[in-house]
């Protein structure tokens, strides 16, 4: 991991068009503010960590299995009326 | 036929999910097609790792859910603020037999470009494990 030291107003440069601004430092927590292409999504770690193991538990592999695709949309149904 | 079920392709519309999803970043292009009962939707990747999704209209969850979508996203989906989107939550059925939707970060699929992508807000009023359906005793 590369480590730098910034103040305050200062920033770091990734690649091309992605900054990372240090705009407040506080006793426990640094205000950040990172500016990005449209086409590269911004996630606090923790929250996206979250999804990652949302679809892997919602991930099923074998839905080209018609049957087992029937068992768990009767299930869906019965519990959604 | 095809190598994904029995029904023709022109039932099963292919979306780029240019991003792909959180946790499978390798599935980048997916089918979604009309599951055979009820008002679901099976999402199916066509690459990387076999992952299917079962989802539904979170609105049919929640109906008065409101999400807002960051101008990001709409660029993203090659979408504006007018572009009738599709809205898709992800099913998630618990060994127990509790069933929870992800209205946190729901799938939204643009028909005219077929971009999709998974929106994470930054604030949320909706949590990641929606209980529909605690398991029965």
């Amino acid at each position: 991991m590369l480590v730098f030291t910034r103040r305050r107003g200062e920033a770091i440069v990734i690649g091309d068009g992605i900054e990372i601004h240090v705009l407040r430092i506080g006793r426990d927590g640094v205000r950040i503010g990172v500016a990005a292409p449209d086409n590269v999504p911004v996630h606090r770690q923790e929250i996206y960590e979250q999804i990652c193991a949302a679809n892997r538990a919602a991930a099923t592999s074998d839905a080209a299995d018609a049957e087992r695709r029937a068992a768990l949309e009767a299930q869906l149904i019965a519990r959604l009326k | 036929m095809n190598e994904t079920g029995e029904r023709p392709d022109s039932e099963r519309a292919m979306v780029t999910f240019p991003q792909g999803l959180p946790g499978f970043a390798d599935c980048r292009t997916f089918v979604v097609f009309a599951a055979e009962t009820g008002e679901f939707q099976w999402l199916t990747s066509l690459e990387g790792p076999a992952a299917s999704f079962l989802t539904v209209d979170p609105r049919r969850v929640v109906p008065a859910l409101r999400y807002a979508l960051a101008p990001a996203d709409l660029v993203r989906l090659r979408a504006t603020e007018d572009t009738p989107l599709l809205w898709l939550a992800i099913v998630l059925v618990e060994a127990d037999g509790t069933i929870a939707v992800n209205l946190r970060a729901p799938i939204v699929i643009n028909p005219e470009t077929m971009i999709g992508c998974q929106v994470m807000p930054q604030r949320s009023l909706y949590p990641v494990r929606h209980v529909i359906s605690a398991p029965a005793v």
